[in-house]
């Protein structure tokens, strides 16, 4: 599945070439804080079918719970984070931030790891008041 | 209730007085897209409330749909979120209110959202978690 997307200043552009199965929420301690919500959620995409289209992106490398370095790439400009990869040149998967993807209502995720630190109320949206004119 | 948190890398580091009643879910397609989640999670606290402890905050201003100017805080090295606010001085020199982005906070096990705001852009699937395969292991 094509898709395209970016950040929300519009500094970085990509495509990418896509499987929808292949769409995961992970609930792990580091992506909720640095998403600042309860999990995130990423499409795996190999890096070969992923295009840079435009803008130049920063690299944080954090220590996965593997023990691995992992490049967190975000929009220098305005923060939205962009992908996560592993350092280097073989070749990989990366992990492109599913809210950045235009076409996200379109995805579903298919599979959630990490759920041992899943915040206790994200299997109960449907109880929380939803108050349509914030 | 106290509670502190920070960014990723460690560089910026806050303490907050927060009302857990006031924790909300944000659906709206910028909190999607800036989260890279399907929505937003904050806690509202009043500008007195909250203590920036380390560290420098860069900050992006987005127009929202309404046509306000709010300012997104992040930490410039990490890329992490840590709060919105309005841009600029409050009419009438009164208090700013802070969305803290709960994922910051170090005691956020303990927080539930009380409410959902722009549950119209909500992606389909998000009340479904319960149905999406759980895979322990990577």
């Amino acid at each position: 599945m094509q898709v395209d997307g970016g950040c929300h200043c519009g500094h970085i552009n990509y495509e990418a070439e896509i499987d929808p199965e292949k769409v995961v929420i992970c609930h792990c301690t580091d992506c909720q804080t640095m998403s600042g919500t309860a999990f995130r959620v990423s499409a795996r995409v190999p890096d070969s079918d992923f295009h840079l289209l435009s803008g130049t992106p920063k690299t944080y490398i954090k220590i996965g719970a593997s023990g691995r370095d992992r490049e967190q790439v975000f929009c220098p400009e305005c923060g939205t984070h962009i992908y996560a990869a592993y350092p280097g040149s073989e070749p990989q998967d990366f992990s492109l931030r599913l809210g950045t993807i235009r076409q996200r209502a379109q995805l579903k995720p298919t599979r959630q790891i990490w759920h041992g630190s899943a915040q206790a109320w994200v299997n109960d949206l449907a109880h929380i008041p939803v108050v349509e004119n914030p | 209730m106290k509670v502190d948190g920070g960014c990723h890398c460690g560089q910026i580091t806050f303490e907050a007085e927060i009302d857990p009643e006031r924790v909300s879910i944000c659906h709206c397609t910028d909190c999607q897209t800036m989260s890279g989640a399907p929505f937003n999670a904050v806690v509202q606290v009043s500008q007195a409330d909250f203590t920036l402890k380390s560290g420098t905050l860069k900050m992006y201003v987005k127009t929202a749909e309404s046509g306000n100017k709010r300012a997104q805080m992040f930490c410039p090295d990490c890329g992490n979120r840590i709060y919105a606010t309005s841009a600029g001085d409050p009419p009438g020199g009164g208090q700013k209110f802070f969305g803290i982005r709960i994922g910051v906070i170090n005691q956020r096990r303990e927080l539930s959202p009380k409410r959902q705001i722009w549950h119209r852009s909500a992606q389909p699937w998000v009340n479904g978690l319960g149905d999406i395969p759980v895979v322990e292991k990577q």
